[in-house]
């Protein structure tokens, strides 16, 4: 397999290059990259004024399958998150039966295997059945090729039980990875505020989240372990993170797409697309979390990709299920924030290819040559209209369906094969 | 903002829905009152029944308990001649969203008119007409802590009736505005209607976070709430508020945001009490209050009754213009593809 890729820019905030020129895979590596005239592949590829970078890293996914077939498959999903330009993918534990044992995860790994889009990254329970009593076999789920522990969105309220999964972890050099919102003040269903207030929908005030943040950095200080924050959502949950980040402390933070892009007031006329958890907060807090990629207290930026079929939508709001389809619509919603002066290309790439790498597998992807071609070639001048026969994902809670919209993936490759082409 | 004037109203800007004041003009909620009045008269007739709802079906749709609401629906149904179903319909907490649909979807295969809906979940009338049933006029009887557009506009009834025009009224509600579907909808209508003076009176945790930004104003003390008031508008507190540590007892609240003949002093000497019902004595209102001459509590009650038929009468001849402009639109599409 051979394949040029001709004048696309390509970006790499590794090595702060940022560079128009070709690029030539074969054999699965990075074969040449500059001035390739002359030069003739088995396929070749006009990528004129497209971006190329190393692929992503889904730092947060949820894949379903199992026993929720009805939301998406395993290969509809991967499927999904290859045209989004994934190549790895961090599925939550949040599968039924639940991610705590080594059969469930390589059940999933081999599906994911089979289907061949993306390579997963397993994330294990932190407790048995997400339960929050009893540890899981970390170390041997670790020695399995789990990347980390999660206990989803279920908080561990106990602190002596959390406080021991972090000795615990600790012990063996693990990284824990946290949704932090207090179980108690989370129990709402969107941002405590005015649109909440108005629309007389119970909220989740910022507190539930700071709370969580403040209450885990303590016990990360105290135990030693190595921790990861996802999903932030707001200006206050930010600074803790920066002010423990200058303190020193080994910790790293993702923010989903949908917090960058969407405010609680999207709900307004209880729209169910945007009922998510952690919720979606205010203006001032989009801007914070874009702010805090920019400065790095955020590293990594992911999916939270959650698919729904039509019905888990279709209720009064506090009735739906929460989460947003978002593989579809990846790409144009970076490249909407791009457009509006919020984030730079440059910046999205290191949020969701170097620095998601760095954390999940300890390791940074470089476009140089001899490297294996893990690639995202994007076409940011493609209109498209995102409908259900355009999107790949299963899931129907497409916020921004029939919405036209400005680019797309052209190519994903993984480790020198097409994973995906427009 | 969601555009709630465009799913409440037909084309032409007749009511067809009723689930909140919210979006709806000062001209659209003056007729309702204007409505409301003529229906008081009926009400004070040896024969109370107008035919302007004959051969029509109005379900009511309880999924949550209520007892005057319900009655006063019924009633005013029945007073305008439609043929009246009731249905109490308990949901279990899991499986909310699919039976609210099936049974609304069997409902409305039975050709209903109407659907008079009560829900404990905020938006659920809003769901069901802008989702479900868009055919059929939706009546929002109360959903969550939403909204509760019937008993607002009543108790703007109330007011216009006792106090006449709205732009010099300073107006108090008083007690657990958390909680308050009523509440909600009574700024929206106060503020649309022309009261610049709301004042919201309560302790923070019974205090919605940006509740301000309605255009009311928040005031921790009773006595400073209700200074100089036109209006005082006590608001029910369900005892299940002290198990879940909003307030530390009932004697405490009474002690500092019941209504006594003392505090009443406060507001102006002709100052009018309302509450929606039904009340707590002792809790919120003292009784020497409730049934003094300044009470328009059972005045409330009747012109309920008045103000449901406004709503329902202008709903039903909005939702039956929106159906006929539709089968003429339907027909002639027809007429133009026959040769």
């Amino acid at each position: 397999m051979s394949i040029i890729i001709r004048g696309a820019r390509l970006i790499d905030p590794g090595q702060q290059l940022d560079q128009v020129t070709d690029l030539h895979i074969k054999n699965g590596n990075i074969e040449a990259i500059g001035d390739l005239t002359g030069l003739n592949a088995a396929s070749e590829i006009n990528a004129k004024g497209m971006i190329l970078s190393p692929s992503f890293v889904d730092i947060l996914t949820y894949l379903r399958d199992l026993n929720q077939i009805q939301k998406g498959t395993i290969v509809s999903e991967t499927q999904a998150a290859a045209s989004a330009g994934f190549t790895q993918l961090c599925a939550s534990p949040d599968t039924q039966p639940c991610s705590d044992a080594g059969s469930v995860i390589s059940m999933v790994n081999n599906k994911v295997v089979s289907a061949g889009f993306c390579d997963l990254l397993p994330v294990a329970a932190l407790t048995k059945e997400l339960k929050g009593t009893q540890l899981s076999n970390m170390e041997a789920l670790a020695r399995a090729g789990c990347i980390g522990f999660s206990n989803a969105s279920y908080d561990i309220s106990d602190n002596n039980i959390l406080l021991r999964c972090y000795e615990y972890a600790a012990t063996f050099g693990l990284k824990v990875f946290v949704q932090a919102q207090d179980q108690q003040l989370g129990d709402g269903h969107m941002h405590a505020g005015a649109t909440a207030t108005r629309m007389g929908l119970d909220g989740i005030p910022v507190i539930a989240e700071t709370l969580a943040i403040s209450r885990h950095l303590l016990l990360m200080q105290h135990t030693g372990v190595s921790g990861h924050f996802n999903q932030l959502t707001s200006a206050k949950g930010v600074n803790l993170i920066r002010q423990a980040k200058a303190q020193g402390m080994n910790i790293t933070a993702d923010v989903g797409v949908a917090h960058l892009c969407f405010t609680d007031t999207a709900i307004d006329g209880y729209r169910s697309q945007y009922h998510v958890q952690p919720p979606l907060r205010e203006e001032t807090d989009r801007k914070a979390l874009l702010a805090g990629i920019k400065d790095g207290t955020i590293d990594a930026i992911c999916s939270a990709h959650q698919p729904h079929e039509s019905a888990a939508k279709c209720a009064p709001f506090a009735a739906t299920a929460t989460g947003m389809a978002i593989y579809d619509m990846l790409i144009p919603l970076i490249q909407g924030l791009v457009d509006a002066g919020d984030l730079t290309w440059a910046l999205a790439i290191q949020a969701l290819s170097y620095n998601s790498a760095a954390i999940a597998v300890g390791k940074t992807p470089k476009l140089s040559v001899g490297e294996e071609a893990n690639l995202t070639l994007i076409d940011t001048s493609h209109y498209w209209t995102l409908n259900s026969s355009s999107q790949l994902s299963h899931g129907t809670n497409q916020a921004l369906a029939n919405q036209n919209l400005k680019a797309r993936v052209k190519l994903t490759v993984k480790r020198g094969l097409v994973s995906y082409q427009m | 903002m969601h555009n709630l004037a465009e799913l409440q109203l037909t084309k032409n800007g007749e009511l067809r829905h009723f689930l909140t004041p919210e979006g709806l003009d000062r001209l659209m909620l003056e007729r309702i009152l204007d409505t409301a009045d003529s229906f008081v008269v009926v009400g004070n007739q040896e024969v109370k029944k107008v035919p302007l709802l004959r051969g029509r079906t109005v379900v009511n749709l309880f999924f949550e308990n209520s007892t005057r609401t319900r009655s006063t629906f019924e009633l005013a149904a029945k007073r305008l001649s439609a043929d009246v179903l009731t249905l109490d319909i308990k949901t279990s907490a899991t499986s909310k969203g699919e039976s609210l649909l099936d049974t609304l979807q069997n409902l409305r295969a039975m050709h209903s008119d109407m659907f008079v809906v009560r829900h404990g979940d905020s938006g659920a009338a809003h769901f069901i007409a802008e989702q479900v049933t868009p055919d059929v006029a939706i009546i929002n009887a109360g959903d969550g802590r939403h909204a509760h557009p019937t008993q607002a506009m009543l108790d703007m009834l109330t007011i216009r009736r006792h106090k006449g025009k709205f732009e010099p009224l300073s107006v108090a509600i008083v007690g657990d505005i958390l909680h308050s579907r009523v509440a909600r909808d009574q700024i929206h209508a106060l503020k649309t209607l022309g009261c610049t003076d709301i004042r919201l009176v309560g302790p923070n945790t019974l205090m919605p976070q940006g509740i301000d930004s309605m255009g009311a104003t928040t005031h921790n003390n009773m006595e400073s709430g209700i200074d100089g008031a036109d209006v005082v508008i006590m608001l029910r507190l369900q005892t299940e508020r002290m198990a879940s540590a909003f307030l530390p007892s009932a004697g405490e609240y009474f002690r500092l945001y019941g209504l006594t003949t003392e505090r009443l002093a406060q507001a102006k000497p002709d100052a009018i009490v309302m509450h929606p019902g039904p009340i707590n004595r002792g809790i919120e209102i003292e009784s020497a209050v409730a049934d003094g001459p300044q009470s328009m509590i059972l005045n409330q009650v009747g012109y309920g009754i008045a103000l449901r038929m406004a709503v329902m009468s202008m709903a039903m001849s909005g939702q039956m213009q929106q159906r006929q402009a539709q089968a003429l639109v339907s027909s002639s599409l027809k007429g133009e593809a026959q040769p």
